[in-house]
């Protein structure tokens, strides 16, 4: 096939790869662990290479009920919301999620300002519930989470997890817990890669190994600011694939968290006459911005509806096969 | 409306101020010029004065403690006259002492010789010539008239195509002639496309002619007295431009302006700093004011603006037109000048809103534009503009670097004069190993090359990490500390050592505003690069030139991403070419004409401000030196040792 | 290859004589590299020069139109193989695909669906621009009469047969319309090139591979049809996705002239409406000129249509949302006002962080040209008198009885004035949008 081979990419560098979870023999108690990243090609172009390890899809769970989540996805997920070990359990075995994002929202000071110690409680109850690897999210506010990721940290020492997120004026106390308990570091950047770029250079600065670091250059849903971050990623994917050994980490989407915030996931038949189904509108919204964020090139997508978990999964199998 | 007295101290200065004027706008009458980085918004905090005794309204800010209002601080601009006040300036608001004037032996391009006269690139022809005429007698087989027999007598001796005479010159002319016996000297000048007979005077007084370069800078004025005859320098002069005090930097001067009286009072200010430059400049020399007959000027276009009295409303409303970029030759008396009552002024041709005729007489006096070399120019001024090119094009483009590098909007920031620390370097742990301060004396403050020094030497002892917050670990726990608002701040100086017996610190929002100004200029510098497909190895001479760019440490400059990395001898100082290139403009027409036709026409200019490239990867640059370590190779082997350091420690 | 502004400089004049209405030769060069003006401006340019000019002016990939009038597709012209580099021009036809084996209620319907495919985002009007009737009969009536009632809906159309007799058929009475003919493929394609050429309408070719497809595209052009579309439908998703860049890919930088067209990617709809919208996505985002699937109903074809909305804009211009007062939850004559541009960017993490809060608010977006809060300030553009005008304008001025509004921390120092213009109570908000939420629920409860 002469024209694929004169249509590759002459890439010299390749992405990070980062392992997340540890079975018994690595000092966890996971029953599976995940490995993303290590690409050296563009997004899914077989004929530049093979996908070394392909993106991982994680489903979200709360250690509080959602409050203000539309009808459509809390239906697919039924009462198991209330408890964060039940919602794991339900991913896990009913839904086949092969890992968990568990998104401390509960902490915020806002949002039931539930206690460290609580928190850590949680974490503790998820990762006995199921046996897949876990990334633990704070709630984004960073007095709080400087003082409940770190429990956390500890509570889940061993086990290998992705805990997210340093920023760039917020990194010195989370890069040293997780260092010192052996967990991969989310850096967060607010749509700018070259901030994103800096928050590795600090973070490695302070003696953390690029391979346990992930980027998370922020999510805008379809129709919500997709394009800029959309582009980031491919800017960030063709660094690191040119040797850019700062931008050569896994990216990370939070794309159910974006993507069920929309009016078109959200908005009930009468509010969005014209718009389809109101039942599903928010499911095919999930499934396209994750679509077009892997094309990007996405290593782990967070998503919410399991529905549209199964059909990216399918997709990724497909582009990969 | 009532009137009341206001009193300034130390000064022994009393004004009348109308009930509700600001104590601000009081010292500006009483001729006190008063730091105003914001023109009088209340937003920098740097007029701070004491009221001492009288009743006075003051609006309540963010900038002063209770313990200093206690005191009697007050902002100026935020304290509003309510009876008889006393008042005293303290030294940290004024805007006093003399600005250091470039060295110009430092730099070989001070040579004007070199430059213009025999043998050298343009021709010795000034701008104004004097040419003494022993005048045939009119007679019947020679009897054209008297102004047709001075043109024949001048016109046999140089070539001038076209000439004009004044209306009072000829109304005094035959007069003139015949007491003088036809024996007069012409003095001539440039008025753009006509050569004007400015002046007709009896007898031989070509001896005296003199001309005036004058570099009118957004904070500092500088004037050079030139013998038109002997091309010589006689004077030099300097003084900070008092429109400061309506605002540090165009911005600010052109919102201040918005009304016609107030566009007036600009103008009066910097006509007022001219005419005391030049009275000094004159009696220096002892020479007379009659005797300079032209003045060349440049600045940048919004103070050209503002000198003639022209509307500089549109310069910073996108998208961004000026009124004039090639003002006409005017008599200097039309705007108030004191030099000889016919004399001339010429502002050298600006090319847009931002980038004036500083930066286009910086291009002449580099000659970058006679050699097929790339060069690239910063002018790192008030503002910092940026030319590219050589003898074939030339582009440019202005970056809003902001007052940092003035000491503005920095703490102790202040400019490079008396107490001004200039250089610094630190031990490892942050203390002071060497600091120098402009003066000798004790210091009062910081100045941008002191700034740069400062943060340099911290990151290099991992007092800062890259982005320029402190890391305590770095330093020594003396030399950092919280202040009650909670933010952190470095001591440079301790208070014993200082003029006001205060601190000397660097905070982390002064570090902040110091790497956007550098940033500001570095991205700047790629843009105007990408734009032309070229990067900064293609260059090969790197040509600082502005007033703060004269005091710069090149190093220092690198290693905080000021400059780029390249070998350290591409880099020249300019010195203030401004100054030196109107000196040349102001002796040599065929330099004047090739500023007109190959710099300023040829320049084009670029708008930064919606340049994508410019706001996608402006952030990139605010890290210490870049995010992207790889653009300076010499400095990737130093933060190795960095990151190792920081890995070690405890 | 483009040429660059200095290379195109460089053949110029040099003089500086602004008589194509450029301040320099070089800035004229440099409109030219970004094709925003015409050599023939410059009237002293040489005619060597002209020449090497003009002969690096052909686009690698053609532009191809299909339909007529308004409502036409223009397709190709691409540039880059990222958006980032520079941007993508022309958007991709997103089309249905309608069989000819329904019935006439059955066939109503899909057209009348077809039609409501259509709707406002930001200000913008956004629909399926393209229809395809497929000849599943294999007979000349059904499709004539399903291609007849679908002229119904103006819109370009793609006319998919194995019988190019039926396309032909059909052409008698819509080429006119210039419809793309689709079905050529190897084994007889010279039947499907002369009705092309004799109808003058675009032709679409399908091959096992690329290196087939490049060699039939050349036979095709030198039989007379130059507006071609390459197929590049394939097994499945992965091998299709592979065509579609690596068509791009050799197109832009191997300068493979044989495969410097539009193409075309169909869904398969043997797979679930999930994977059939995923996979629509994929090509929407990776070069497709054109898109067509079989699924039909809103909620499929939306995120269709917002995706190509996204993608296709220029990065290089500030994307806006409609100057307007939008409310933030259910909110009531009590509800805060805060004040914003209308950089998308901007608004929307504002709008994130107000939702973030759970108060109900409303938020001002002002338009600024879609410049953020500083940027907008510096230049004039974010004004009081602006902020002033809005805040009496009809739309905003009973919605709140309190006549209290919050403006960006940022600029502050414009409440004097804003107050003074508007008579309203002005609040300085936070300076970043991350403080909003605190902020409504600490100064704003306060009030």
């Amino acid at each position: 096939m002469k024209m694929l081979e004169e249509a590759r990419g002459k890439w010299v560098g390749s992405l990070n790869e980062v392992v997340i979870g540890a079975t018994k023999q690595q000092g966890g108690t996971r029953t599976s662990t995940v490995t993303v990243g290590g690409e050296k090609t563009l997004p899914f172009l077989a004929y530049e290479g093979p996908t070394k390890n392909r993106p991982v899809v994680a489903m979200e769970i709360w250690d509080r009920e959602p409050e203000d989540w539309p009808n459509s996805l809390m239906e697919a997920l039924g009462d198991a919301v209330k408890s964060p070990a039940e919602w794991a359990k339900k991913c896990v075995e009913e839904f086949c999620a092969e890992m968990l994002c568990l998104h401390l929202m509960g902490t915020h000071p806002d949002f039931g300002n539930a206690s460290p110690q609580s928190a850590a409680a949680v974490v503790k109850s998820v990762l006995a519930a199921t046996g897949v690897p876990l990334i633990i999210w704070g709630c984004d506010h960073d007095e709080t989470d400087n003082e409940v990721l770190p429990r956390c940290s500890e509570a889940a020492k061993g086990e290998k997890c992705l805990i997210g997120a340093v920023k760039e004026d917020n990194y010195k106390t989370l890069v040293s817990f997780c260092l010192a308990d052996g967990h991969s570091l989310i850096g967060l950047s607010p749509i700018d890669i070259n901030i994103a770029k800096q928050v590795n250079i600090l973070v490695s600065e302070m003696g953390f190994p690029l391979d346990r670091m992930v980027m998370y250059p922020t999510t805008g849903a379809l129709g919500y600011g997709l394009e800029y971050v959309y582009s980031i990623q491919e800017r960030s994917r063709v660094a690191a694939l040119g040797g850019d050994k700062m931008m050569s980490m896994p990216v990370i989407c939070m794309v159910g968290q974006e993507s069920w915030r929309t009016k078109e996931a959200k908005a009930s038949a009468e509010e969005a006459a014209g718009w389809g189904d109101e039942n599903t509108r928010g499911v095919f919204w999930e499934i396209a911005t994750a679509t077009a964020l892997l094309q990007a090139g996405s290593d782990i997508m967070v998503m919410r509806h399991p529905a549209a978990m199964t059909a990216i999964k399918n997709v990724i199998n497909k582009l990969v096969k | 409306m009532k009137t009341y007295s206001v009193t300034f101290l130390p000064d022994e200065k009393t004004v009348q101020a109308a009930a509700g004027k600001s104590v601000l706008e009081a010292a500006i009458v009483a001729g006190i010029p008063l730091n105003s980085v914001c023109a009088g918004e209340g937003v920098c905090g740097k007029c701070r004065v004491i009221v001492k005794a009288g009743k006075v309204e003051a609006e309540p800010n963010g900038f002063l403690t209770r313990r200093e209002i206690q005191r009697g601080m007050a902002l100026a601009c935020r304290t509003f006259i309510q009876g008889n006040v006393v008042v005293e300036i303290p030294p940290e608001s004024r805007i006093s002492g003399i600005p250091q004037l470039a060295s110009e032996d430092a730099i070989r391009f001070g040579r004007i010789s070199e430059r213009v006269g025999d043998g050298a690139a343009f021709p010795r022809n000034p701008l104004s010539g004097k040419e003494y005429l022993e005048l045939p007698e009119p007679s019947l087989t020679d009897n054209i008239a008297d102004q047709e027999r001075i043109y024949r007598e001048l016109q046999g001796r140089r070539n001038l195509p076209a000439m004009q005479m004044g209306l009072s010159i000829l109304q005094k002319l035959p007069e003139l002639l015949r007491e003088s016996r036809w024996k007069v000297t012409a003095l001539l000048g440039y008025r753009g496309g006509t050569t004007e007979v400015i002046e007709i005077e009896p007898g031989d007084t070509t001896a005296r002619h003199l001309g005036i370069a004058l570099d009118v800078g957004t904070t500092t004025v500088v004037a050079h007295l030139v013998d038109l005859q002997s091309s010589e320098t006689l004077a030099t002069k300097a003084k900070y431009n008092s429109q400061i005090s309506l605002g540090d930097d165009v911005i600010s001067r052109i919102m201040y302006s918005r009304t016609n009286e107030r566009l007036k009072q600009l103008r009066d200010l910097v006509v007022n700093d001219i005419n005391d430059l030049i009275t000094g400049l004159v009696m220096d020399a002892k020479v007379k004011f009659h005797d300079v007959a032209y003045i060349v000027c440049a600045g940048n276009t919004t103070m050209v603006h503002l000198l003639l009295g022209l509307n500089p409303a549109n310069i910073r409303r996108e998208p961004y037109v000026p009124c004039a970029v090639m003002p006409p030759v005017i008599r200097a008396a039309e705007i108030g000048i004191k030099i000889n009552p016919r004399g001339l002024l010429l502002a050298l041709p600006c090319v847009s809103s931002y980038v004036g005729g500083d930066v286009v007489a910086d291009v002449l006096v580099t000659g970058m534009t006679d050699s097929t070399d790339l060069s690239l120019l910063i002018d790192l001024g008030t503002n910092g503009e940026l030319v590219i090119g050589n003898s074939d094009w030339l582009v440019c483009c202005s970056a809003s670097a902001g007052p940092s590098f003035e000491g503005g909007g920095i703490t102790c920031g202040m400019r490079a004069t008396d107490g001004a620390i200039e250089h610094i370097s630190l031990l490892p742990g942050g203390e002071t190993a060497e600091c120098s301060v402009v003066g000798g004396g004790k210091p009062l403050g910081i100045c941008g090359s002191g700034l740069i020094d400062a943060i340099a030497e911290l990151l290099r002892n991992g007092c800062i990490d890259r982005r320029g917050r402190f890391v305590s670990k770095g330093c020594s726990a003396k030399m950092i500390r919280e202040t009650e608002s909670g933010e952190k701040e470095f001591v440079i100086c301790p208070g014993k050592g200082t003029v006001l017996g205060k601190d000397i610190v660097l905070t982390e929002a002064d570090i902040d505003n110091l790497i956007h100004s550098k940033g500001s200029i570095y991205m700047a510098a790629e843009c105007l690069l990408a734009h032309v497909d070229l990067t900064f190895n293609d260059i090969k001479h790197i040509y600082i030139a502005g007033g703060f760019g004269n005091y710069l440490n090149i190093e220092r400059a690198v290693e905080i991403g000021l400059l780029p990395d390249v070998d350290r001898n591409r880099f020249h100082f300019v010195g203030n070419g401004s100054v030196q290139g109107a000196k040349m403009a102001l002796l040599s027409q065929d330099a004047l004409h090739y500023i007109q036709v190959r710099i300023a026409g040829a320049m084009t200019d670029f708008e930064l401000s919606s340049d994508h490239k410019y706001m996608n990867e402006y952030s990139s640059c605010l890290f210490l030196p870049h995010t992207n370590i790889e653009k300076f190779p010499s400095l990737k082997k130093k933060n190795r040792n960095l990151s190792e350091g920081a890995r070690n420690s405890p | 290859m483009a040429l660059k502004a200095l290379d195109i400089f460089k053949l110029l004049p040099k003089t500086n004589c602004k008589k194509c209405g450029c301040p320099t030769c070089l800035a004229f060069a440099m409109k030219l590299a970004q094709k925003q003006a015409n050599l023939d401006q410059c009237p002293d340019v040489t005619a060597e020069a002209k020449a090497q000019l003009e002969g690096s002016a052909a686009p690698p990939i053609r532009l191809v139109t299909i339909g007529t009038g308004n409502s036409k597709l223009e397709i190709g012209n691409e540039t880059v193989m990222f958006r980032h580099e520079e941007s993508f021009y022309h958007p991709p036809g997103i089309g249905v695909v309608i069989p000819d084996n329904l019935d006439d209620n059955e066939l109503n319907a899909r057209i009348e669906a077809v039609e409501k495919l259509q709707f406002v985002r930001v200000g913008a009007h956004i629909r399926s621009d393209i229809v395809a009737v497929e000849n599943v009969s294999g007979q000349a009536d059904p499709f004539a009469k399903t291609a007849a009632a679908v002229q119904k809906l103006d819109l370009p159309t793609v006319l998919m047969s194995k019988e190019p007799a039926n396309i032909d058929k059909v052409l008698e009475s819509c080429k006119d319309k210039r419809p793309l003919i689709y079905g050529a493929s190897a084994d007889n394609w010279e039947k499907y090139a002369a009705i092309a050429k004799e109808k003058q309408c675009p032709l679409a070719v399908s091959e096992a591979d690329l290196d087939k497809l490049a060699a039939l595209t050349e036979k095709v052009k030198a039989a007379g049809v130059e507006d071609i579309i390459l197929d590049l439908t394939s097994a499945g998703i992965s091998e299709t996705l592979q065509a579609l860049t690596a068509a791009r890919q050799l197109a832009l930088k191997k300068n493979v002239r044989s495969l410097g067209y539009p193409s075309l990617a169909i869904s398969s709809s043997a797979q679930t409406a999930g994977e059939q919208v995923a996979e629509c996505c994929t090509y929407i985002a990776k070069y497709a000129g054109i898109v067509l699937t079989g699924l039909h109903h809103p909620e499929y074809i939306l995120p269709l249509l917002t995706l190509r909305q996204n993608l296709y804009t220029d990065p290089r211009k500030p994307i806006q949302v409609e100057p307007k007062l939008n409310q933030v939850g259910t909110v009531t004559t009590t509800s805060p006002l805060l004040i914003t541009t209308n950089f998308s960017l901007t608004y929307y993490t504002v709008e994130g962080e107000v939702e973030a809060s759970r108060i109900p608010s409303f938020i001002g977006a002002i338009d600024t040209d879609g410049t953020s809060v500083l940027t907008a300030f510096a230049s004039d553009k974010l004004t009081a008198e602006k902020i002033a005008a809005f805040l009496k304008s009809d739309a905003v001025k009973d919605k709140v009885t309190h006549k209290k509004v919050i403006i960006p921390g940022y600029v502050a120092v414009m409440s004097g004035a804003l107050e003074e213009e508007s008579g309203w109570k002005v609040l300085v908000g936070p300076r970043e949008a991350s403080g909003l939420p605190k902020y409504l629920k600490t100064v704003w409860k306060s009030e």
